[in-house]
């Protein structure tokens, strides 16, 4: 099976030459990534999540690109925002997918399982919610960490952000 | 295998290392082998992705290029195409061919950079200063007068085209600083490609097979180093690379050195499109007519360019707003330094650790973002 096959029930829309995105429903994802690894996608570009605040979603983003093909491909999901578990790609894409999930589990708290090492990476102590997270507002946080508010010369900035 | 009283010992290489940067790879030794290497990434952590989420693309350009120190300019590049994409831009001829020759001579800055990383990881500061000393001809006679700063460019490359257009005299100069880039690669080949202590310090270190460079995630010079012949200028053209003549330098090896001389035969390829786009490059318009409060188009892209470290990518989501929705960076130093060098580390002399470290090319700051 060509990998067009594999993505042609989904609908790909085709961005332009060489770009092409594709939706995929949530307990598909593993079989299909697995698919088209084999068919020749072999590199994963990337990994990256979007946080669909107001639908209550995550948006896992897939980039893979083919070295033979030269086409990068974007497999999409949707998963709870509540409940947010996937299955890991480790097994797929080995070492390359374990960085990137780690990193997108320490930024957006997303629970990838099957993955065998999700420990903190940039962050050093952190027992707030995840970061990258759109409802984790870094003005508040650093307002109430970093800032006096006894301390005349640091009105200014409360004064900015009150407004 | 050790007994269990005296165990291993740890030993952190950086965070203040003066060969890795601002960057920790914390080394499990057995004597004088290394038995497991564990990267502790998150000392220049700054969070982009967050903070282009609060800026309009204009402010985010000049947020792009302190990605990364080394090399400014490529991610402006890499910014500036996201948000071309989504605008549905089409940029003046011009621009293109200026970006071009730009992210030419900030590959051929990086790589002397590169190198001199190198000769200092195997000990050999002649080398450290003369590239040092040769990339200084490109801060200061390209990258002051055109972008008005030696290193950070202050979003020079935007989107929509760039900032002003070059200065009056910059074909005298780009021409007079090629020659100088010959005469640093004729110093290059004899003080140290050529140096028997070198290449008894880099050949055979490190070996990264194909496989392995593809199951890790590896990309630019190191995967080309490999035997794997890919390059994002040449399999997915943007700008106007795919009108230009260039050779893709590809080794068999895979170690060490040849992950050197890889950077060595890139320079020349470099040189090569600089001069092909300044024999073309048309007048004209510098840059479209930006509006600085303008809303984006709701829509999303991924841009990928070909770094001097390897692949660099923004996937880029707008809903409609002035500002981003999610910008995700993909630094190929992520990939570099966090799997591969775990996995070339591991089994070698503590020596060689410098030396490897070196040969990824490295960025610590694209790593952290």
């Amino acid at each position: 099976m060509s990998w067009e096959e594999i993505i042609k029930d989904y609908n790909p829309t085709i961005q332009r030459e060489r770009r092409i995105w594709v939706n995929i429903p949530k307990d598909k994802v593993y079989d299909i990534l697995q698919n088209l690894k084999n068919e020749g996608f072999e590199h994963l570009s990337s990994l990256s999540v979007t946080d669909w605040i107001d639908e209550g979603k995550f948006e896992i983003t897939y980039h893979l690109w083919s070295y033979k093909f030269k086409v990068l491909l974007t497999v999409k999901t949707k998963i709870d925002r509540e409940e947010a578990k996937i299955k890991s790609i480790y097994p797929i894409y080995d070492r390359s997918a374990w960085i990137h999930e780690r990193e997108m589990h320490e930024l957006f708290g997303i629970e990838f399982i099957g993955n065998p090492d999700l420990s903190p990476l940039f962050l050093e102590d952190w027992n707030e919610k995840p970061p990258f997270r759109k409802d984790f507002d870094w003005r508040e946080y650093v307002r109430s960490k970093y800032y006096n508010k006894e301390n005349e010369r640091e009105k200014a900035y409360w004064e900015v952000w009150l407004k | 295998m050790k007994d269990k009283e005296i165990g291993f010992y740890e030993l952190p290489f950086g965070p203040a290392h003066s060969g890795s940067g601002n960057f920790m790879v914390k080394l499990k030794v057995d004597g004088e082998r290394v038995v497991e290497a564990r990267a502790d990434p998150g000392y220049l952590h700054r969070g982009f992705e967050k903070l282009m989420e609060y800026r309009t693309p204009l402010q985010n350009a000049v947020v792009a290029d302190r990605v990364c120190i080394l090399e400014p300019l490529s991610w402006d590049l890499v910014h500036a195409e996201a948000v071309d994409e989504i605008m549905g831009w089409d940029i003046p001829e011009r621009a293109k061919y200026i970006r071009v020759i730009l992210a030419e001579f900030t590959r051929i800055q990086s790589h002397l950079i590169w190198f001199s990383g190198g000769s200092m990881a195997t000990g050999f500061q002649t080398g450290f200063m003369i590239g040092i000393g040769y990339r200084d001809y490109i801060l200061e006679h390209i990258f002051e007068p055109v972008t008005g700063a030696r290193v950070y460019p202050t979003g020079y490359i935007r989107p929509g085209g760039v900032r002003w257009d070059l200065p009056k005299d910059f074909d005298k100069k780009c021409y007079n600083v090629l020659k100088k880039i010959e005469k640093a690669v004729e110093d290059f080949d004899k003080l140290l490609f050529s140096n028997p202590v070198f290449k008894e310090r880099t050949q055979g270190v490190g070996v990264l097979s194909k496989e392995d460079a593809i199951r890790l995630g590896a990309t630019g010079p190191i995967i080309r180093a490999s035997g794997i012949e890919t390059d994002v200028r040449r399999d997915d053209p943007y700008e106007i690379y795919d009108e230009l003549e260039f050779n893709i330098p590809v080794m068999d090896e895979g170690d060490a050195y040849s992950r050197f001389f890889i950077g060595r035969m890139e320079i020349v390829e470099s040189m090569k499109i600089i001069r092909q786009a300044m024999e073309r490059m048309p007048r004209g318009e510098y840059s479209l007519k930006v509006n600085p409060f303008m809303k984006m188009k709701k829509g999303e892209s991924y841009a990928r360019i070909e770094a001097a470290r390897g692949e660099a990518a923004i996937y880029m989501v707008s809903t409609g707003d002035r500002k981003p929705y999610r910008v995700k960076i993909r630094g190929p130093s992520f990939l570099h330094l966090i799997p591969v060098l775990e996995f070339l580390l591991k089994d070698q002399q503590i020596a060689d650790v410098p030396t490897i470290y070196w040969s990824m090319n490295t960025c610590p700051a694209d790593m952290d973002r």
